[in-house]
């Protein structure tokens, strides 16, 4: 950010506040209306409205700025995100949307408790999916903090810390409130808000304006032959190898994630269920294919200045590319605000989102299901409303010293779900015999296998090629699958109970 | 309930029947799927004149972009929609083949 940016911007920030105070007020309206009415996302939400509702429970920073800022810096890298973040929705749907409905467990350590008949399993898995949470928390936090410098003028670290508190108090509000979330109107605000500035400065630049989508490639015909081959080249920036690693990574990432599968039971019936993937992957994809135009436009303005920012500078400035590309196109300051506020809306619901989860975990997985048994209601909710902003504060203190780009941050909380939750997911649904030694092992070897290049790479060089951190789950998710097999068959099969249900009511519903 | 027979659930060795459907949808789905993002980058690596990986998908363009880019960034998550319909559209026509009650849907 240059010097000259450094002032606070009201007609954003009122803008900001307007659409956040919006989406509170219309879910605590929400919640009177839904209190009289019958159940939770009732019938007639519709497969569309659940679609959009898995969108924008899956928009975050990483989608609205990480994205366009990891191609900014990367190129043809950059879209094995846009391919992992919606290739794995096909990996969900084919392999355990379905199942896991018909198994009837609501969150991933319910599961993983239940399957594998191991209250040690069950609070593994919790403790990873906290970990989930968390990590992927503090990629929001930066997304929130640089906006809120923007908004603000405000240097990063004051604007993380004014931020934070600012979620917190929305999250903590939005929870003593009971205010549900309208992820229909939110996904409206996002689309809109991500993609009006686009189309407005794919007009400015005098490109074809009506779908930048398509727009975007005559602006890569413009910059330098060089720049562009550098840019569009396959294997220019990255070998074949990370490529596939980071896709493959973030694809069992997504089939891995605690809040996206959980998902699948809000929709009343299952065929519905399925229906919803589709439309959602579709809402999807339309910010997917939007995302790396913002990237082009930055870097054709570059190219148009003449001044190429050196690949520290790029490195440093790369998160905020969108709000920098809308900026010096020219787009009018409140468009920028609009821009922003999309931005702020999908970090702050997903991290109230991904707090609450995390928190609950702590009270119901943990708390009272190991701890203290007979804990009573009002004491769980106590413990986890301590937990919201103990994981908070924990959460703050990573991303006050962000120690990547957002995507990669993210990328390592889906590197750390492919490794862990997906194996144990996959298996648990489609293999009989895995028993709690064989997902225990698995789970705790995916846990080593996500941190592995840190913590032994500098010795074991081979460690940090093949599993590189945010990339790790592609050698290491077949990995933990064969483990966890080996070890299964080496050990007693799990009840016959549980073999049995699987068999006769999760595959055998229908005979 | 429990008088049913059973056996083991294994993904490699489906039962007969709505199980094996699903198991061979599912193939076809996941062949489809990493056939287009893994098998064309590897052909990209196969077919590289250069390090950086120029080759016959890089020098021509479509929709204004590198045929390689097109596909990659916007036909691939076209594909991936397409592959979920017609997962869907076949398991749709499967529970409806093996539901013996009148709502089948109910019961999927």
């Amino acid at each position: 950010m240059n010097m000259s940016d450094l002032h606070i911007k009201f007609v954003p920030l009122v803008i900001t506040v307007v659409v956040l105070t919006s989406f509170l007020l219309v879910g605590l309206l929400y919640k009177v209306r839904e209190s009289s009415e019958y159940g939770l996302g009732g019938r007639s939400t519709g497969r569309i409205g659940s679609g959009a509702a898995i969108a924008s429970n899956w928009m975050s920073a990483a989608s609205f700025l990480g994205m366009a800022g990891f191609f900014y810096l990367n190129g043809y890298l950059g879209l094995a995100c846009v391919i992992g973040w919606t290739g794995g929705y096909v990996l969900l749907l084919t392999l355990l949307a379905g199942q896991i409905r018909r198994f009837g467990k609501y969150t991933a350590p319910d599961f993983v408790g239940e399957r594998y008949d191991s209250p040690m399993a069950r609070l593994i898995s919790a403790l990873i999916s906290i970990a989930i949470s968390v990590i992927y928390c503090a990629a929001q936090f930066k997304g929130i903090g640089i906006l809120f410098g923007w908004l603000f003028g405000l240097p990063y670290d004051a604007a993380v810390t004014l931020g934070a508190v600012a979620v917190i108090s929305y999250v903590v509000f939005a929870g003593s409130q009971g205010v549900m979330k309208n992820q229909k109107l939110q996904y409206t605000i996002l689309i809109i808000s991500f993609v009006v500035p686009l189309m407005l400065l794919a007009k400015k630049l005098g490109y074809f304006w009506i779908l930048p989508q398509f727009g975007y490639g005559a602006a890569l015909a413009q910059v330098s032959p060089e720049f562009r081959a550098s840019f569009t080249l396959p294997f220019a920036g990255s070998s074949l190898f990370q490529w596939s690693a980071l896709c493959f990574t973030l694809m069992v990432g997504t089939a891995g994630l605690p809040h996206v599968l959980s998902r699948f039971y809000i929709v009343p019936n299952i065929r519905d269920a399925r229906w919803s993937v589709v439309w959602g992957l579709y809402f999807i994809a339309l910010i997917y294919w939007s995302a790396p135009a913002y990237a082009v436009f930055a870097r054709l303005l570059e190219a148009r200045s003449g001044v190429a920012p050196d690949p520290a500078t790029a490195r440093g400035m790369a998160d905020m590319i969108v709000l920098t590309a809308a900026t010096q196109g020219g787009l009018p300051l409140w468009l920028v605000g609009v821009l922003a506020a999309g931005g702020l809306s999908a970090a702050f619901a997903t991290v109230s989102g991904l707090l609450m989860t995390g928190a609950a975990s702590c009270s119901h997985d943990i708390y009272a299901g190991l701890l203290h048994p007979a804990a009573s209601e009002y004491r769980k909710m106590r413990v986890a409303k301590g937990c919201t902003l103990l994981l908070a504060l924990v959460v703050y203190l990573i991303a006050v010293n962000p120690p990547g780009l957002i995507v990669e941050i993210t990328a390592v909380a889906f590197a750390l779900a492919g490794n862990t939750i997906f194996p144990a997911f996959l298996l648990g649904i489609w293999w009989g015999r895995a028993n709690r030694q064989g997902i225990i092992t698995g789970m705790l070897l995916g846990v080593l296998v996500t941190f592995a290049a840190p913590l032994l790479g500098g010795r074991i060089p081979w460690v940090a090629t093949l599993f590189p951190l945010t990339s790790s789950a592609f050698c290491g998710a077949p990995l933990v699958i064969l483990v966890t097999i080996a070890v299964s068959l080496m050990t007693p099969a799990p009840p016959e109970r549980i073999r049995r249900f699987l068999a006769t009511e999760v595959h055998g519903h229908l005979d | 309930m429990s008088e049913k027979p059973w056996s083991e659930v294994n993904f490699l060795r489906p039962k007969k029947g709505y199980m094996g459907g699903e198991v061979l949808i599912t193939l076809v789905i996941l062949i489809g799927w990493g056939g287009a993002t893994f098998g064309f980058q590897l052909l990209q690596k196969f077919l590289e004149t250069t390090p950086a990986g120029e080759n016959i998908f890089t020098r021509f363009t479509f929709f204004n972009l590198p045929f390689n880019v097109w596909f990659t960034g916007q036909f691939l998550p076209l594909w991936f929609v397409l592959l979920c319909i017609v997962f869907n559209l076949y398991i749709d026509r499967l529970t409806e083949r093996h539901s013996r009650v009148r709502y089948p849907y109910e019961h999927e």
